[in-house]
């Protein structure tokens, strides 16, 4: 082998071995062809958006652009819950980008330079052997990745990617299953059709620089030992060339066509994704809708019709889904398959469905039913764990949201549904109880209580509808209460003018009811004299803190945990009575997911002497207990388990926990119920951190009469 | 064919109830006022024939109080008109008899000729409004209905008896029905329509006078606590050895 300057400038022919001169026009034709189809298809996709409402652009496109792209380049939301995936997934995109952009080299440098500058043309020496190896590598591990994408799907039986739909509708849904395999089998051959290319010009030149596509050299050996020889790898070189290029053109003509499309809409999708999504959900100015259970494209916004499209069907969202999981026939994934394969066919190509608004708002299918069920939207928690886990950032919960408001609007729902949202429009609180009793908690809490207004406090305690009339959450409340006393804490109520925040009843739909509940409440803040507030439930924290300030709330929220968190910080904290026991916690979606706070029940469990275990699905993945977005209104109606028993069964699996630890008023409720229907009531105990906290700053050992005697 | 239901607000028993100096009425100006509960059964089931066979609808309450809430939210549901009527004294509540005094004339005019109202209400200290409409009216008239049909110029109303017995009823129009329950559970409204409504429409007003009442409430007081359960806390033995003694004292 040669070796030192005296070698050859490195470098290849492009159309190498081309015996007639009229193929290399084919091949320009074919591509252009191709091209042309693929941009065809991306403005047949793109007119289908434009069908769709407008929607504020949501701010700092670069931010996002660069946030998107740096979770494509690293497939971190891929990889999340799914090492192997994530793996396989950043192999094969990797891959495929440097493949890729090493054709476009060739083409830069080859059809654009070599007919305006050769002299520039820097595909050669250095370089081309820095690429050789570059897209050597490239076509392995792009083989590799692939070939461990089929092997989880043949052989991994995995749960997500079973299309089986959990509506008990029958549905045919084999074609999708060709499709993720045509797509699979299509990127293999692609691959091992450009790695056997570079073996058979190997075998037909042996260059002096065969050493920097070691892979390809090995497959080279390979055949050689087979017996071919320079000739013969000359032949089959010409015909895997055209074999390559043709499965390549396809390849590219038909991204926008079929599951290949997410190359293009998952990557816009996750740019336009609203970190805020089901946090704050849209008012009428924000492009709010109320959608249709049978909608056309106009009754959508441009964003949700492009995530309708962004879905690549990997079940992730169907897998989490705490209705899914309970037998409920809601999958969020066969939600957005639903519309997707209604608004613009299986593959999302067919263009824009048509039709008058009013027309489509009573639109059903040829069966005659909606496209979308009421059982469906009625069985979601809202508790965002797919949007959580969904790796292109598609936002169910304002969809489903949207439609539920249809459901209200047509009065469809379950009768005690209907009640609570009669209590609460006439009570202000869902029990039904009377205004005047929404303070009755606080005579047993043993320490006075400010009344906010009438008297300046520090911190308005904005104590929610379940810790102020569910006998079990009372208990939380009066515990607060003491603690805060105890702690020297500045603070006071609304008494009756409270009303509830109103977090669940825009969840179910019933934006209206929203609005009145939060003009009261914002009237009666407004005439209290207060610098924070802070709330004991979760949920009325979610909305005060979030979607108040459009209402005119100004002031800081706090979660009552950052509260107590900050005094420890502080150092007010003084800790008697260690709490030497084992305990584990559960985040409360509107606690965690949906506001992130995980940190400061923990700090604080530890804080008390307490040995936390974590439950496998903790923090970001925490399992909802089944009582968000009004379902715990709706009684065990659509489920067939109870989530919150589910819970109960993953915490008694850890080894030795004595106390089941929430953060929530609802979830004080749910799990006492769960843990006794599940059979662990002598096993766990469920109990608020308020109440670990009380009993190791040594105040909790008396009762309510002790303290007030 | 015409549908008048007719409405009224009741005390609601959730908050509480708060006595005149006198003792012989309740404080209006204390207490809460609701929407009888059976009543919005009657307005169902109006909007369910409504629905099925072709109807006007009209609601009708007295301004016994504050009524706008509940006829707005009747428009909202699906009546076509609501009508208000007002008068001296009205606000301190009237008798069922003096309500179906006024109603007669009211219900001619309005050309109703099938008048739908609940079974009864936690205020009914002289009969139920169904009855005494019936009896001013001279109409046909069936109460306890849980369930109406249309039929051409006749009503076909469900009766159920004690001991799961059904009975189905014609009844001729013009006709009078105390409702007991709709088939199905009174809709919800959703506030942004009644909201929307409250904007658009206007309530129909219409002056009345009451009759004079014919009783006099001598006293009005609230039950007396009687008896009441005792609940045994303690271990087994504890508990057994209480039960015994309970036993025991009542002779049993
Ligand atoms: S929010 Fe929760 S319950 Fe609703 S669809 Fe998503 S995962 Fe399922
Ligand atoms: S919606 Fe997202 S998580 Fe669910 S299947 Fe589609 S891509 Fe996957």
């Amino acid at each position: 082998m040669p070796t030192g300057t005296d070698l050859p400038v490195a470098q290849r022919a492009v159309f190498e071995g081309f015996q007639h001169s009229w193929l290399v026009p084919l091949f320009y034709v074919l591509a252009t062809v191709a091209l042309i189809i693929f941009f065809y298809g991306v403005y047949r996709r793109v007119g289908r958006y434009r069908a769709g409402k407008r929607a504020t652009l949501v701010r700092g496109w670069p931010r996002r652009i660069a946030r998107s792209l740096m979770e494509v380049l690293t497939s971190r939301r891929i990889g999340r819950r799914d090492r192997y995936t994530g793996v396989a997934h950043a192999f094969i995109f990797w891959a495929f980008g440097f493949l890729f952009l090493g054709t476009t080299t060739i083409f830069l440098d080859h059809d654009v330079l070599g007919l305006v500058a050769p002299s520039l043309e820097f595909w050669k020496g250095a370089f081309f052997l820095g690429f050789s190896v570059v897209m050597d590598v490239s076509a392995a591990l792009f083989i590799i990745g692939l070939v461990m994408m089929a092997v989880r799907r043949a052989f991994f039986s995995t749960f997500r990617l079973s299309y089986r739909r959990v509506d008990g509708k029958q549905q045919d849904r084999s074609a999708y299953e060709r499709e993720d395999w045509w797509f699979l089998g299509q990127l293999l051959l692609i691959g091992v059709t450009g790695l056997l290319l570079e073996a058979f010009r190997l075998i037909h030149d042996h260059p002096w620089f065969q050493g920097y596509s070691p892979v390809g050299l090995a497959v080279a050996k390979g055949f050689e030992a087979l017996g071919m020889t320079a000739p013969s790898a000359g032949e089959a070189h010409f015909v895997t060339w055209w074999v390559h290029a043709f499965l390549a053109l396809t390849f590219i003509a038909y991204i926008p066509y079929a599951k290949s499309v997410h190359m293009l809409a998952s990557w816009a999708n996750a740019a336009a994704r609203d970190e805020k999504a089901a946090v704050v959900l849209p008012t009428q100015e924000t492009g709010a809708q109320t959608i249709p259970l049978t909608p056309i494209a106009a009754n959508l916004t441009w964003k949700q019709l492009l995530a309708v499209d962004a879905c690549t069907k990997c079940g992730r969202c169907h897998e989490v889904c705490p209705a899914r999981t309970s037998g409920a026939p809601l999958s969020p994934r066969d939600l957005v398959l639903d519309l997707r394969e209604f608004l613009g066919g299986r593959r999302g190509t067919a263009a824009a469905a048509q039709g008058t608004l009013s027309a489509a708002a009573t639109a059903l299918r040829d069966d005659g039913s909606p496209l979308i069920s009421a059982d469906v939207l009625w069985s979601c928690t809202t508790c965002r764990a797919c949007i959580e886990v969904c790796p292109v950032g598609i936002e169910h919960v304002p969809l489903i949201v949207g439609m539920r408001q249809t459901l209200v609007e047509e009065g469809e729902m379950d009768q005690n549904l209907a009640q609570a949202l009669m209590n609460l429009g006439r009570k202000g609180n869902s029990f039904g109880q009377s205004e005047r009793a929404r303070a009755k908690w606080a005579e047993q809490a043993g320490v006075p209580i400010k009344d906010a207004r009438t008297e300046h406090c520090e911190y308005l305690w904005f104590v929610g509808d379940f810790a102020s009339y569910d006998p079990r959450a009372q208990r939380v409340s009066q515990s607060v209460a003491r603690v805060l006393h105890h702690l020297g804490v500045d603070f006071g109520i609304l008494f009756e003018s409270e009303r509830n925040a109103g977090n669940d009843a825009r969840r179910i739909g019933e934006e209206g009811l929203f609005e009145s509940l939060a003009e009261k409440n914002m009237k009666a803040l407004s005439q209290a004299s207060f610098d924070r507030i802070f709330t004991t439930d979760p949920h009325s924290y979610n909305t005060l803190k979030n979607e108040y300030p459009a209402y005119g709330l100004e002031c800081e929220v706090l979660h009552y945990t950052q509260l107590l968190q900050r005094l420890a910080a502080e150092g007010k904290m003084q800790i008697v009575a260690p709490q030497d026991i084992t305990v584990t916690y559960h985040d409360p979606c509107y606690l965690g997911r949906y506001n992130r706070v995980f940190d400061a029940p923990r700090e604080l469990i530890r804080l008390t002497g307490a040995t936390l275990l974590e439950m496998p699905r903790n923090r970001e993945e925490s399992f909802c207990c089944g009582a968000g977005g009004g379902r715990i209104f709706t009684g065990d109606s659509l489920y067939g388990e109870k989530p919150a028993e589910s819970r109960i069964r993953e915490a008694a699996g850890l080894h030795g926990i004595e106390s089941f630890v929430v953060a929530c008023p609802k979830d004080m409720a749910m799990y006492t119920d769960a843990a006794k229907t599940a059979g662990y009531e002598q096993q766990i105990a469920v109990e608020d951190v308020i109440f670990l906290i009380e009993r190791a700053l040594g105040i909790g050992a008396k009762t309510p009469e002790e303290v007030n005697a | 064919m015409r549908i008048a239901v007719v409405m009224k607000l009741v005390p609601d028993v959730v908050e509480e109830l708060v006595l005149s100096e006198d003792g012989k009425r309740l404080e209006r100006g204390d207490i809460a006022l609701k929407a009888n509960e059976f009543d919005e059964q009657a307005l169902e089931q109006a909007l369910l024939l409504k629905e099925s066979s072709g109807a006007e609808l009209t609601v009708i309450a007295a301004e016994t109080g504050d009524v706008d809430e509940m006829l707005y939210t009747a428009l909202a549901k699906g009546a076509d008109r609501a009508l208000k009527l007002v008068g001296d004294g009205l606000q301190d509540g009237i008798w069922n008899a003096q309500y179906a005094g006024i109603l007669v004339d009211v219900i001619a005019d309005v050309g109703a000729d099938a008048v739908l109202t609940g079974v009864q209400a936690n205020d009914d200290l002289d009969g139920q409004l169904a009855t005494w409409l019936a009896a001013g009216l001279g109409w046909s008239f069936a109460t306890v209905v849980s369930g109406v049909e249309a039929a051409g110029e006749s009503l076909i109303a469900k009766k159920e008896f004690a001991g799961g017995l059904t009975a189905n009823l014609r009844l001729p129009l013009p006709a009078v029905l105390g409702i007991q329950a709709s088939p199905e559970p009174p809709r919800y409204a959703p506030i942004s329509r009644v909201r929307q409504i409250m904007k658009t429409q206007s309530l129909e007003e219409r002056e009345v006078t009451a009759p004079a009442g014919s009783i006099t409430v001598l006293s009005l007081r609230p039950p007396e606590k009687t008896g009441g359960a005792e609940m045994i806390e303690g271990d087994v033995q504890a508990k057994a050895a209480r039960i015994a003694e309970v036993l025991a004292q009542q002779g049993i």
